[in-house]
């Protein structure tokens, strides 16, 4: 085994220049930039849904909507706020409170919407378009997250990525809610918070591995 | 790659103002943690901007404070000593986490409680598979690993060459066990050399064979 003096030497002799973290908030602000990036676009190409106007004068889906990228901001910058070593771990409560909103919003009108349309609302090739727009965003969001949160690998992978899964699952809940028309059945239940679920769960189930991948060693 | 520039600004006032205070007073230290934490901070500072020497007195410092963070966790001192080294590997990989307008200390000690708590975690895993080896255990497939069993092999080879004829015995215990050359025990014998030699021969033959029916070897 190599003794401490000689590991403090050879870190030494190996130290060069680094550049510090920006705050981070501005990191934060980064990659929400990028995540407007992808998701403008997707709008270009795929289109906003057609009754975009029409809904948006609906009080539920307007809070719904503002919610989820309230939690897709907040929960992006608490990723990288907790990320470092020396800040409290009550920054993962900052979305909290957008979560609870955005989760009641969903809930309420699934349930309306489910006694107005029956269980018929669902269709096929709709959900596998919501599918690919799904993926399509969510897919560069976590990697670019993935990527600047990779030093998070030797502290505290699990919080950090359930955080991340979270920023990117309630943007990409955004983002879906203004493309597609699929709203009011159990479809938006599934995907909002099956996706969030599964993401969070991957991560902490994963945590560490995934940000080992990148880990700077 | 040079240091960013962002977030400079503070960190150079806060060197040069209390560098001469930390380079005049360096036996102040042990009194005043609060004075060792901002001479970290300034290491550090200058470290992130390539100061071999600044770095190698902080990776100095902190080592004997975190030996005392991880003999609170460990008894052993080679995993008191891993610890620490895990944590000053980590203290490298991540020093560009570290924002010198901040204390260094809480960042120091969040890495090191989560090295520690690593350490751990290996700890617990290894004990459950493993079990502690004390002398009495010296049990291991290779028979010459086991001590006990080799004093009794020598038991038996006296055994043995006490039922030899009694020439070759003697020959045996002369040449072989006590180390005598050809030529002494030859002169305490009476004995020729060359009876000597066949005297040997035959009884390290009758021997083998004896423990041929055994197990195979000389």
């Amino acid at each position: 085994m190599i003794t401490t003096p000689d590991l403090i030497e050879s870190l030494v002799a190996g130290a060069k220049p680094v550049r510090r973290l920006r705050p981070p908030a501005a990191r934060a602000a980064l990659w929400l930039l990028f995540a407007l990036a992808i998701v403008s676009l997707l709008a270009v190409s795929h289109g906003l849904r057609p009754d975009l106007g029409a809904r948006l004068d609906q009080l539920l889906f307007v809070t719904g909507l503002a919610a989820s990228l309230l939690t897709g901001v907040l929960a992006a910058v608490a990723a990288f706020i907790v990320s470092l070593p020396d800040r409290s771990r009550l920054w993962l409560l900052l979305p909290a409170p957008a979560f609870a909103l955005w989760v009641s919003t969903i809930s309420y009108g699934c349930l309306t919407a489910w006694v107005e349309m029956g269980a018929d609302g669902l269709r096929l090739g709709e959900a596998v378009d919501c599918f690919a727009t799904l993926v399509l965003i969510s897919a560069p969001l976590s990697l670019a997250i993935l990527v600047m949160l990779r030093y998070t690998a030797l502290l505290e992978p699990a919080r950090v990525a359930a955080m991340g899964a979270l920023a990117v699952s309630a943007i990409a809940a955004t983002a879906l809610s203004v493309f597609h028309s699929l709203d009011a059945t159990v479809m938006v239940l599934m995907w909002n918070l099956g996706i969030a679920a599964l993401f969070v769960g991957l991560a902490n189930l994963f945590g560490n591995k995934i940000f080992s991948l990148v880990a700077p060693r | 790659m040079s240091s960013g520039p962002h977030n400079r600004g503070p960190d150079l006032t806060l060197v040069a103002e209390a560098a001469p205070s930390s380079v005049a007073s360096p036996r102040s230290e042990q009194e005043r943690p609060a004075a060792r934490e901002l001479d970290w901070s300034i290491y550090m500072a200058r470290a992130q901007d390539g100061d071999g020497e600044a770095y190698r007195r902080l990776l100095e410092d902190v080592t004997p404070y975190l030996r005392s963070i991880a003999a609170r966790h460990f008894q052993n001192s080679g995993d008191i000593e891993d610890a620490v080294q895990e944590v000053l590997l980590t203290v490298h990989a991540v020093r560009h986490t570290y924002d010198p307008a901040r204390p260094f200390g809480p960042w120091l000690v969040a890495i090191a409680h989560r090295r520690v708590v690593d350490g751990l975690r290996r700890q617990g895993r290894s004990r459950a598979r493993e079990v502690a080896l004390d002398i009495e255990h010296e049990t291991f497939a290779a028979p010459q690993a086991n001590l006990a069993e080799t004093a009794s092999d020598g038991r038996v080879l006296r055994d043995a060459i006490e039922q030899l004829p009694f020439g070759q015995r003697d020959a045996i215990r002369m040449l072989k066990l006590q180390g005598m050359s050809l030529k002494e025990a030859a002169a305490a014998s009476g004995m020729s050399i060359a009876a000597l030699k066949v005297a040997t021969h035959r009884a390290l033959k009758n021997l083998r064979k004896m423990f041929g029916r055994q197990g195979g070897k000389t």
